[in-house]
């Protein structure tokens, strides 16, 4: 079973890589390094948020799938019931709870 | 269009209970450099920029604050959420405790509400620019003084996180005022307002 705290670390690792990048690039659009390195994480976040949501709660609305996310069943109401999985898993403000 | 991603920027995971330093940090939630402000800021500026690239560059920095305004409050209601009646009469959050309980509302530390005068959209590149650059670097030094004087590492790592998302920020406008002043008269870069006077801006501006 995937490691959901584990996998959370490196969704913010990897989305944190995007984001700095976005800055950067902003200002330098056509830096051939920065749009090879944006490239390579874009695919590595997309698999990771994919990966999570199959385990997991969706991270973001484009991963909702209720036939397929949260296959764990983890921090859900409606374990063993089809559900609108984006009421999974807790509050980011929360803490703590991985 | 936003969408909302159900995760924090950086991780926020504080045990201890300090209503203490909440009522210092809640100034980088309402405060006069706080981020806010600092959202709003970027957010209202961006309509009227002349050049594309620095207009995205202002969406980008706004909405990544709006994730910063998030990961402060987080660390303000973790610090408060266990609150005891006891610890509430703590000296800096009895009076906001009367008010507002342990929710969320937009303040400065000494007490000040949130004001849209905290920030400025002048309709001015180059001035609004030199605002944003100005505004990253109060920010910068309201989170060195915040770390100098909190103790708790799990307060201490996520406001390190925000003080050099500051710097980066600062960086990134730099660039943005320096490709504003490419497309303006080298002679004279007050020679007119890029925002205004729309007849004089070239069009690689656009």
């Amino acid at each position: 079973m995937a490691d959901q705290k584990a996998l959370l670390k490196q969704i913010t690792e990897v989305s944190f890589t995007v984001n700095d990048l976005t800055l950067y690039l902003d200002t330098h659009p056509v830096d051939e390094n920065a749009l090879t390195a944006f490239k390579q994480a874009m695919e590595q976040r997309k698999q990771l948020l994919k990966t999570y949501a199959e385990n997991f709660e969706p991270l973001t609305i484009n991963c909702v799938c209720p036939d397929t996310n949260n296959k764990t069943e983890t921090n859900t109401k409606y374990a063993g019931q089809k559900h609108f999985t984006w009421v999974d898993g807790p509050l980011p403000w929360e803490g703590g709870n991985l | 269009m936003w969408n909302y991603e159900k995760r924090l920027q950086f991780p926020v995971n504080i045990k201890e209970t300090c209503p203490k330093t909440a009522s210092l940090i809640i100034s980088q939630f309402g405060g006069p450099d706080g981020e806010l402000a600092a959202s709003m800021r970027y957010l209202s500026q961006r309509y009227s920029m002349p050049c594309k690239e620095v207009g995205g560059l202002l969406t980008d920095i706004g909405t990544e604050e709006l994730g910063h305004l998030e990961m402060i409050c987080s660390i303000i209601y973790q610090l408060t959420k266990n609150l005891t009646i006891e610890q509430a009469k703590t000296a800096g959050f009895d009076a906001y405790y009367i008010d507002h309980t342990t929710a969320l509302w937009p303040m400065a530390a000494g007490g000040v509400p949130f004001n849209a005068c905290e920030f400025q959209s002048k309709g001015d590149a180059i001035t609004d620019l030199i605002e944003d650059l100005a505004a990253e670097q109060k920010a910068r030094t309201t989170y060195d003084n915040l770390i100098r004087i909190i103790p708790n590492p799990d307060v201490r790592e996520p406001l390190k996180f925000l003080r050099e998302r500051e710097i980066v920020h600062f960086q990134r406008f730099g660039e943005a005022l320096e490709n504003i002043k490419s497309n303006l008269n080298p002679k004279n870069f007050y020679y007119y307002n890029p925002e205004f006077d729309k007849q004089f801006v070239k069009s690689t501006m656009q």
